[in-house]
């Protein structure tokens, strides 16, 4: 088996019986970048040097017989989302604003992941700013779905997604807002977790939207995920949101749902736009959660229909207040031959930011401003307190809710022009950001129209997250692991 | 549709958001805002009598302190590393008064 469709714990089996090396699978890995990223460009920076580094400790812990007290990541290539810190790396959010940086610190989710003894390879391409759902507003070029190369990763984690896919890594990390990790997850059907909001540090990531954004990790294995959700979660005095969470999300894989009761929402099944073949593969997956003696409870979101709205009220006023920050003084952009500051932050902010990012900030300045604060501002804070209350009365009911991710499959690049058609993208996830849960988008194989991955996506009670990986383990008994895509497994370089 | 924003309320929002645009990009942009908040009125027409508002997800956040202990922090050189202009180990930026030839 190649390498690069290895799983962890393939991998470190492959370490302790000496098959190979931790050098040798850095240098594989950094190899198969420079072969198979031509064609999908998940990759911004590659950090060979790092990576390096990093084998030869492993290969030092194997040497010296303490690889056992290394983390569970040892041995195993990662990458990371281009809005993570990670000293000595560029660290652009694939915008020209920050072409220039470099970060002089680690985000703590990174951190965690190197201590856990991950092999780092590089950076990966998003959406700029995470504002976007196919990785096209970055402004260093698009990143190409493994599956079909005519079409997106989706987004903004698209690089973190295609990555995965591709086999370029076997975990990854991405950030999620209001569907940005599980949402290219689905598109490069691969597993793909956003924690419930709290578990995971966001110190070192260059926030969006501060009440919404959580870090979560992409690998093509439930267990994987669950690995790095074990290096990943807990609390960071840096990032007073986190939280103290201990859980093992590797202890329940193996339990099974026979007699676990699992909500469908009848609002998301019959929603307008949700494409026949993503409902059809979801409804596949309920049946067989069924076979395995799950009980399949409806439950009602009757406010989820506003988490739409509210979202795009509050993403764009918390990334006005946090895009702040850009002020061509500190860091970032700076044009010449300005002799007033207000001048040149204006010009550094026009030349810097795109067009998506440049909208986002426009609305949020507007949403804020006096009088309007209070027809769109406030009330979209009531409504989450809504959507909040609909989750708290379903979870009374299951302990984990089975819904569509995307309503539809990846598309052509340019095919959705119109910034409010691409909103739409995030119909189903939006609602677990705004409530805080944690959601996971599980693959389920391929639509019966478009061939391509769909996933479904798995919601868990707020802290509650060992749920929905309960679920998504006990579906890949039936579907397997997610594959390495064609084009590129077995060591192919997708050409 | 309902016209939320006008290009002259689109210059100002750009003013005060500090985005400097061309004419061309205000008429766009207005258009694409126009869109937007219209996009949004459902929000505008839930009943939310007596709803409180939820401002986090996770409700009784206290600020954190922690003892006034001296840590190692970035050093100036460190801070200063992305600085587009620096002077004499200072953020160097133009005349934030106007004029600029004093």
């Amino acid at each position: 088996m190649a390498l690069s469709d290895m799983s962890v714990k393939q991998i470190q089996a492959g370490l302790i019986n000496k098959e190979f090396s931790a050098a040798e699978v850095a240098k594989q890995s950094l190899a198969r970048i420079s072969a198979a990223d031509k064609s999908v460009h998940a990759f911004l920076e590659v950090t060979e040097e790092a990576a390096l580094k990093a084998a030869e400790n492993v290969d030092a812990a194997l040497a010296a017989g303490t690889f056992s007290k290394l983390g569970p990541l040892a041995g195993v290539p990662v990458a990371f989302k281009d809005n993570m810190n990670m000293t000595g790396t560029h660290t652009t959010c694939s915008s020209h604003m920050l072409e220039n940086y470099v970060s002089p610190y680690t985000a703590t989710c990174v951190d965690r992941i190197l201590q856990a003894g991950g092999i780092p390879l590089g950076k990966l391409n998003m959406d700029e700013f995470a504002f976007g759902s196919s990785t096209e507003t970055s402004a260093f070029g698009r990143t190409y779905n493994p599956w079909d190369l005519e079409r997106v990763p989706g987004g903004s984690s698209g690089g973190s997604a295609a990555a995965v896919a591709a086999g370029l890594a076997t975990v990854t990390l991405g950030s999620d807002t209001g569907g940005s990790i599980r949402q290219p997850g689905s598109f490069c059907g691969v597993v793909a977790v956003k924690p419930t909001y709290g578990v995971v540090s966001r110190y070192g990531v260059v926030a969006f939207g501060s009440s919404l954004d959580q870090v979560g990790p992409f690998a093509r294995s439930v267990e994987d995920a669950a690995l790095a959700m074990n290096a990943l979660a807990g609390h960071d005095e840096k990032d007073c949101t986190s939280q103290p969470v201990s859980a093992d999300f590797t202890a329940n894989l193996a339990e099974g749902v026979s007699g676990m009761r699992i909500g469908v929402v009848p609002s998301f099944m019959e929603a307008e736009g949700l494409d026949a073949e993503v409902r059809e593969k979801v409804e596949e997956a309920i049946e067989h959660l069924k076979k395995l003696g799950a009980e399949i409870v409806e439950v009602e979101l009757p406010n989820a229909q506003a988490a739409m709205s509210a979202y795009y009220v509050l993403g764009p006023c918390e990334a006005f207040s946090n895009l702040a920050r850009f002020d061509s003084v500190r860091y970032g952009y700076c044009p010449e031959g300005f002799k007033d500051l207000g001048s040149q932050c204006e010009a550094a902010r026009a030349g810097g930011f795109g067009l998506e990012a440049r909208r986002r900030i426009m609305l949020g300045s507007y949403l804020l401003s006096s009088g309007v604060y209070d027809k769109y501002y406030y009330p979209a804070q009531q409504v989450r307190t809504l959507i909040t209350q609909d989750y708290v009365n379903a979870y009374e009911k299951v302990g984990c809710i089975i819904a569509p991710v995307s309503p539809r499959t990846a598309f052509k690049f340019g095919e959705i022009a119109d910034p409010t058609s691409m909103y739409l993208s995030d119909m189903f996830t939006i609602s677990i950001n705004i409530a805080g849960n944690g959601g996971m988008s599980f693959p389920v194989g391929l639509g019966a129209q478009s061939g391509l991955p769909v996933g479904v996506q798995l919601i868990s009670p707020a802290f509650k997250d060992e749920n929905m990986f309960k679920v998504a383990a006990a579906l890949e008994t039936v579907y397997g692991a997610a594959p390495v895509a064609p084009a590129f497994s077995d060591g192919k370089a997708g050409e | 549709m309902t016209q939320h924003l006008t290009e002259k309320e689109v210059r100002s929002i750009a003013e005060y958001a500090r985005i400097g645009l061309t004419d061309e990009e205000v008429s766009s942009m207005t258009v694409d805002l126009n869109n937007i908040i219209e996009s949004l009125k459902p929000i505008t027409e839930y009943n939310l009598e007596g709803v409180e508002p939820t401002f986090h997800p996770i409700g009784g956040l206290v600020n954190v302190s922690h003892e006034d202990v001296v840590k190692e922090g970035f050093s100036q050189e460190t801070a200063l590393q992305n600085a587009p202009k620096q002077q004499e180990g200072s953020f160097l930026i133009p005349s934030i008064l106007g004029g600029g030839d004093q």
